[in-house]
Order: structure tokens, then sequence, then C-alpha cells
């Protein structure tokens, strides 16, 4: 298994959003993650890469790194963690200040401190991957949402990491402009890069996912292959769930 | 017989003899001690006012408690009494500073605490999703600090820190009651010898203004340039 998490526990204040997580994602999988509005998927995504600092529980990565956040981990070990994923948000977040390859550059420069020269060779490759190579030298703004959040998958590859988190990464995207960034994500599935992605699109996740996740109220309720969970769910709640999208009335 | 003086100073007409022999004075007092007492006090005070900012925002009680107040003893006293209490109550009880320096510590002080405001501000104003877009990265603290939310953060706060600047300007004249021969204070000693206030001070003034204009244009440039990753 590229990721186990054992037993997280997030709460914020009185609010208990996740309530013991166990899950793990084997190595070149895609996961799909889908819940109703305010279930945890996003505070889950985010505890993988310690943007929201979990109070109990273990992250794993293969056999190599194990943390624990029964006691509050260091600033060195939430930077490991950190550097394991790749993580592509549903409002892109990209630096305004800096053009599309400038984006996708600041990670291996700054952070990973590796040669300028060979890492815009990197980004160029990666921008074209996505199909940007004409707007390498555009700033955010002068770009369709759609161009951003390709961008924003640029970013996250670039520091080259084991796992991508997508956080309803076309959500904010015009219904037409939905299928650019599916494309290229898509791609990456093929390409055999391992992804967890938190998604309202049941066609895309059966498509795409090899394996699915249902969240509700912080509990996992369900798991299990698209085709199984998504056709012939087990679970009354799942059931409930995946009928109000399909027939939203 | 002052009376007779300032009534003949009061004739309408400039005095142009006046105004060629008085200009270049008042105008090296601006090159001697205006312009360089701005520039070293702002640059000064900037550093002062990022640390201050960094310190309010900090997770340590101690330094933010320390920044809160001097910026509060500093923005609840007037400047006068600032500059007076470093040079004349200082030297009251032996520590005596000389009015240029004396000048350019108040002056840092001042800048320091109101654009620690600014800036703490401006860094507020950067949206978490850039500390997060940084940190998903692997950015540490202070490379996202420094590579994603202080440029940011300049670009919001360069017109209320130009506005900050042209206030210091102005307000360099105030280091003419502590004796530093700057631009007002040659224009004051000018006045005395010859009882022309009216000319004397309007030339003042207008020297001044001059710079403070040439000064909100460069701060028009700057904002232009700085605004290009910006959407109109
Ligand atoms: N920083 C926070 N502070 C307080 N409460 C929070 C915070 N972040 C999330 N929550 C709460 O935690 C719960 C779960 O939020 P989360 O964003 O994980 O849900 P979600 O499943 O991603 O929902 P959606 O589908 O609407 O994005 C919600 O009730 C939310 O209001
Ligand atoms: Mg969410």
């Amino acid at each position: 298994m590229l990721l186990s998490v054992e037993n997280l526990h997030k709460s914020f204040g009185e609010m208990n959003v996740l309530k013991g997580i166990d899950l793990s994602i084997e190595k070149g999988s895609v996961v799909a993650i889908i819940g109703p509005s305010g279930s945890g998927k996003t505070t889950m995504l985010r505890c993988f890469n310690a943007l929201e600092m979990p109070d109990k529980g273990t992250i794993q990565f293969e056999q190599d790194f194990k943390l624990s956040f029964d006691k509050a981990p260091s600033k060195k070990e939430i930077l490991q963690l950190r550097r394991k994923s790749g993580m592509v948000f549903q409002s892109y977040n990209l630096f305004p200040h800096k053009t599309a390859i400038e984006n996708v550059m600041e990670g291996p420069v700054v952070v990973q401190k590796k040669e300028k020269a060979a890492v815009k060779k990197l980004a160029e490759s990666l921008l074209k991957k996505v199909g940007l190579e004409e707007k390498m030298h555009l700033y955010p703004h002068q770009l369709s949402g759609g161009q951003q959040q390709r961008v924003g998958i640029a970013r996250a590859l670039a520091i080259e990491p084991e796992l991508m988190l997508f956080d309803e990464p076309t959500s904010a995207l015009d219904p037409e402009i939905v299928g650019e960034v599916l494309h290229v994500i898509r791609d990456l599935a093929n390409e055999g890069w391992t992804m967890a992605i938190v998604t309202h699109e049941l066609k895309f996740a059966e498509e795409v996912a090899d394996h699915v996740i249902f969240i509700d109220g912080g509990h996992i309720v369900e798991q299990g292959p698209p085709a199984e969970l998504l056709k012939n769910p087990q679970e009354p709640r799942t059931r409930q769930f995946l009928n109000r999208i399909l027939n939203p009335s | 017989m002052y009376l007779n003086n300032l009534l003949a100073a009061a004739d309408p007409i400039v005095d142009w003899d006046l105004f060629q022999s008085s200009l270049w004075p008042m105008i090296q007092g601006g090159i001697q001690y205006t312009i360089p007492l701005t520039l070293i006090s702002f640059a000064i005070g900037l550093l002062i006012a990022l640390l201050t900012a960094l310190a309010r925002l900090s997770n340590s009680k101690i330094l933010a408690g320390i920044a809160r107040v001097y910026v509060s003893a500093i923005r609840g006293t007037p400047l006068l009494v600032q500059l007076s209490i470093i040079f004349f109550g200082l030297a009251s009880i032996g520590l005596v500073i000389d009015p240029f320096p004396s000048a350019v510590i108040a002056f840092s002080l001042n800048v320091g605490a109101y654009a620690s405001e600014i800036i703490r501000a401006s860094i507020l104003s950067v949206p978490k999703g850039q500390w997060e877009a940084g940190q998903a990265i692997g950015m540490t603290h202070r490379q996202a600090l420094a590579r994603i939310i202080l440029p940011q953060a300049t670009r919001v706060s360069i017109p209320p820190l130009s506005n900050s600047f042209i206030s210091l300007v102005k307000d360099t004249s105030l280091a003419s009651t502590i004796l530093v021969t700057e631009l007002f204070r040659k224009s004051q000693e000018i006045a005395a010898r010859t009882y022309e206030f009216m000319q004397l001070y309007i030339t003042a003034a207008i020297l001044y203004w001059i710079v403070c204009f040439t000064l909100s244009v460069i701060q028009g440039r700057i904002e232009k340039r700085l605004d290009r990753y910006v959407a109109k």
C-alpha cells in the first residue's frame, strides 16, 4: 500500500468532523471519494498532507514513513509528510504574481533546490502535458478557469509526489470546460499516478477510479470498486445519497 | 520700529532678489538634510515596521505584546513630543545626541509604528489559500512568507506606504525645532533676518510641493508596474 491511514480523527472545536477513518490506497490506483456536503471529504484530504492537523491517528507511506498524530508531530515531520503529496485545490490557488511556468517551477526550485535550467525543461514538458505550452508565460488572471486548474495540476506534479490529491478539481468550472480538466486527470490515471480525488462527477468516478469511498458523518460508510459501489450499493445511506445525485428533484 | 519693518515686508510685490538669494540655501537645506533624513528614516522605519508586523503576527505572546505596546505608544503621542524627548529630553539626563541622528531615530520609530500596521494588514489581506498552496508544494513557513505572501502583500501596501513616505517628507520640517538646518529651518533663518515671512514660507511650501508631486507621480508608475499580474 502506498498510503495507509488508521483511526484518523479531526474535530473543529466541539464539532467532530472525522470520527476514525481507516483506509489504504494502493500504489498506482485511483481512489474517488464521494459523500454529501459537510461529510468531511475535504477535511480528510487536507489531513493527508497536514494542511489540517489531525487530532489522532496515523498516516503511513509505504514502509518507510509513518507519522502518528497522537502527540503533535515536529515541523520537520510535517514537511516530510507534505512533500509526499501534491495537492490540487478547488479554487486553483495559483500564485497570482507568477506566470504559469513560474508557478510550476516554484516547488522544484525553491523547495527541492533543483537546478533551474533542468526545472525549466521539466515545467515546459508538464505544461505541454496539460495542453498549455502556448500559455506558459501568461499570468493566472490571463487564463480561463480550466487553464488555471491545469496549471495547478502541473504545479502539483512538478514536485514529483508519490500521491496526487484533488479536492473537487472541477466544481468551480463552467460545465463546458469541466471536460478539459477531467481529460488531463484521466491521462494521469493512465500513466499510473496514484490519486485520491474528491468529486461529484459520478460518471467520471465510475470510469477512472479503481476504488470508490463513500463518506458520511465523518465515517467511511462503504467502499469498493466503482461497478459495485455505484451500481449496487449495500448500505442504505449510500443508496440514498446516490439516488439524490442521480435523480435531483 | 519692529512694526515698520513688518509693514515694509508686507509689500505684495515679490522681491526677486531675495527669491534668488534665498532659493539656493533652501534647496541646499533640502538636499543636505530633508532628503537624506527622509530616505534614511524611511528605510530604517520600513525594516522596523516589517519586524514589528511579523512580531505581531507571530505565535509568541511576548513578541506580539512588545510590538503592540510600541505601536500604541508611538501612535498615541505627537511626533513633536517624540522628537523633543529624544533630543532635549535625553540631553537633559546626560545622553546628548546630535540633532540629525536624533531626528533619524524619532522619524524611524514613527514610521516603524505606522507602517507596521500597513504591512500587517496587507499580509492579512493575502488569502489563506496562498499559504496553503505554498505549503502544499512543501514550503516551510518562512519560504511561503518570503516567496508567496510578502510579494503579494507588497503590492497591496505600496499605495498606503507611498502616502506615509510623502507625509514623512513634510513631517521632516518638524526637525527644524531640534536645530536641524533642513529646508524649512533655512527659510525661517532667512525670514528672521529679512522679515519676508510670506514670500519665504510660500517658497518653502512650493519646494515641498514639487518634491511631493514628483513622488506621487513615481508612486503612480510603481503601482502600474506592480499591477501587471492583476485583472483589470
Ligand atoms: N476550518 C474549519 N473550522 C471549522 N469548521 C470547519 C472547518 N473546515 C471544515 N469545517 C466543518 O467541517 C465539516 C466538514 O467539512 P468539509 O469541508 O470537510 O466537508 P466536505 O465533505 O468537503 O463538504 P463539501 O462537499 O461541501 O465540500 C463541515 O461541517 C464544515 O463546516
Ligand atoms: Mg469539500
